[in-house]
C-alpha cells in the first residue's frame, strides 16, 4: 500500500513526472528572489504614492477617487548628489517602519523659515543632513521636516526620478524645474561640501 | 545502483549542468553572491569594528562583532542593547552604541555632572551613546537617533576567539 502510495512520486509515472517538474521550476523560481530582493533595494523600485503630501505634482487627482500615481525610484548610491528640489524616499523618522516621500527643500548649511510646528522660527541644516517638505500648501496634509526637524542623508531610500502613471504626467522629474515657495537662505559657497 | 554509484550521483548531476554552460555557471555564481548578500542584509552580519568610543565592551581594534539584523529598525530594541546603525552624521558609516533611552523617555542632555539639562525624546527615535564618555561622538553631541537608522542588535563578540562571548543587556531587573 505505501509503495503505491509513494509511486505517484515515482519519475516513471506522469504525476511523477509533473511533481518532479514542479520541484524543478520552484527551486529555479525561489533561485531568483534573492536577486529581486537586491534589485528592489540597490538598484530601483517601482512605487505607489499615498497621500495627498506632494499634491499637486504627485497624486494630482487624489480627491477624485482611489487610484495612486506610480512612480520609479533610483536606488543606486542614494545619499550622493543630493539638490534641492530631488524627490527623495526616506524612512520616516517618526515612524521607523514607513517610507516617506518628499522634496529635499535645502540642504546642508542652508538656513530655512520653517513652518507651523516647528518651534524655531529658523533653522540652520547641520552637516550631512537635509530640509524635506511636501508639496501641499495645506500644512496639515503633509508630515515633514516642519514635524520632525531636518533628516539625516543616511535615511534617504531612494532618488524619485520618473512618474510611470498616470499617462497625463508620465516622462522623467524634471526637478531642476521646481521653485518652491518656503524661503531658503544658501549656504554661502555651494561648491564646497563642508565635513563632519 | 551500488552506495558508491548514489553517492556520486550529485557531482555527475552538476557535470552535466555546469560544464560547458558558460551562461548556467554564470547566473549560478550571481545568485550565490545575491544569496550572501540577502543574508547579510536580513540575517546576521559579523564585522570589524575599530575605535574608541565603545572601551570597555569593545576593544579600540581588532574586535570582530556579530550583529542579528532581525532588530532592524529597532524592532525589539530594549534600554541598554548594543545597537549597530548607520551614523546619523556621516554617509556611509556603521556606528555601534549603547540605547539608553527609547521613545517617550526622559534622558541627560549632556555628560553626567556637566549639565542638569534634560529632555524627552520625541517618537520614532532613541538616545544612544557610547559607553567610553570621553571618546565618543553620539546622541550628546547630535541628539535623539532615529530608530530607522538602527541595523541591528550586536548580539556576539567572536574574534579575538578567545575572548568570544554572547553580549547581554547589561540592565537585569532587581530581585
Amino acid at each position: 500500500m505505501a509503495s503505491r502510495i509513494l509511486s505517484i512520486f515515482h519519475r516513471g509515472t506522469q504525476s511523477g513526472r509533473f511533481i518532479h517538474d514542479f520541484k524543478y521550476w520552484a527551486f529555479t523560481f525561489a533561485t531568483w528572489i534573492p536577486a529581486v530582493i537586491f534589485f528592489n533595494g540597490h538598484v530601483g523600485e517601482v512605487t505607489w504614492i499615498n497621500g495627498p503630501s506632494m499634491y499637486p505634482f504627485l497624486n494630482t487627482s487624489f480627491n477624485e477617487g482611489l487610484s495612486k500615481d506610480v512612480c520609479w525610484t533610483s536606488k543606486w548610491s542614494p545619499t550622493t548628489d543630493l539638490k534641492r528640489g530631488m524627490i527623495v524616499s526616506f524612512r520616516s523618522p517618526s515612524n521607523p517602519e514607513t517610507i516617506a516621500i518628499k522634496r529635499i527643500i535645502a540642504v546642508e548649511g542652508d538656513t530655512v523659515f520653517t513652518r507651523a510646528p516647528y518651534p524655531l522660527p529658523t533653522v540652520q541644516i547641520p552637516y550631512n543632513h537635509v530640509w524635506v517638505e511636501g508639496d501641499n500648501r495645506d500644512a496639515n496634509k503633509t508630515l515633514d521636516s516642519n514635524t520632525y526637524g531636518p533628516i539625516s542623508m543616511n535615511l534617504i531610500q531612494g532618488k524619485v526620478t520618473h512618474v510611470l502613471w498616470p499617462w497625463k504626467s508620465i516622462g522623467p522629474i524634471r526637478w531642476q524645474e521646481f521653485k518652491g515657495r518656503t524661503r531658503v537662505i544658501r549656504r554661502r559657497n555651494d561648491d564646497i561640501t563642508p565635513r563632519w | 545502483m551500488t552506495i558508491f554509484q548514489r553517492a556520486f550521483r550529485p557531482f555527475k548531476y552538476i557535470k552535466h549542468r555546469y560544464v560547458g554552460h558558460h551562461f548556467r555557471v554564470l547566473s549560478a555564481a550571481l545568485k550565490t553572491v545575491l544569496l550572501g548578500h540577502v543574508f547579510v542584509e536580513y540575517g546576521y552580519w559579523a564585522g570589524a569594528c575599530q575605535g574608541p568610543s565603545m572601551l570597555p565592551t569593545i576593544e579600540v581594534y581588532g574586535d570582530w562583532v556579530l550583529v542579528s539584523k532581525a532588530y532592524r529598525r529597532g524592532r525589539g530594541i530594549k534600554i541598554g542593547d548594543l545597537v549597530q546603525f548607520d551614523s546619523v552624521v556621516e554617509p556611509g558609516v556603521k556606528v555601534v552604541k549603547t540605547v539608553l533611552g527609547m521613545e517617550g523617555d526622559y534622558v541627560l542632555r549632556n555628560s553626567p555632572g556637566t549639565n542638569d539639562e534634560m529632555l524627552q525624546i520625541p517618537q520614532g527615535h532613541c538616545w544612544v551613546v557610547g559607553d567610553n564618555l570621553d571618546a565618543s561622538r553620539d546622541s550628546r553631541m547630535f541628539g535623539p537617533m532615529p530608530m530607522a537608522l538602527i541595523e541591528g542588535k550586536v548580539i556576539a563578540k567572536v574574534l579575538p576567539w578567545n575572548e568570544r562571548r554572547w553580549i547581554e543587556n547589561g540592565l537585569k531587573p532587581v530581585e
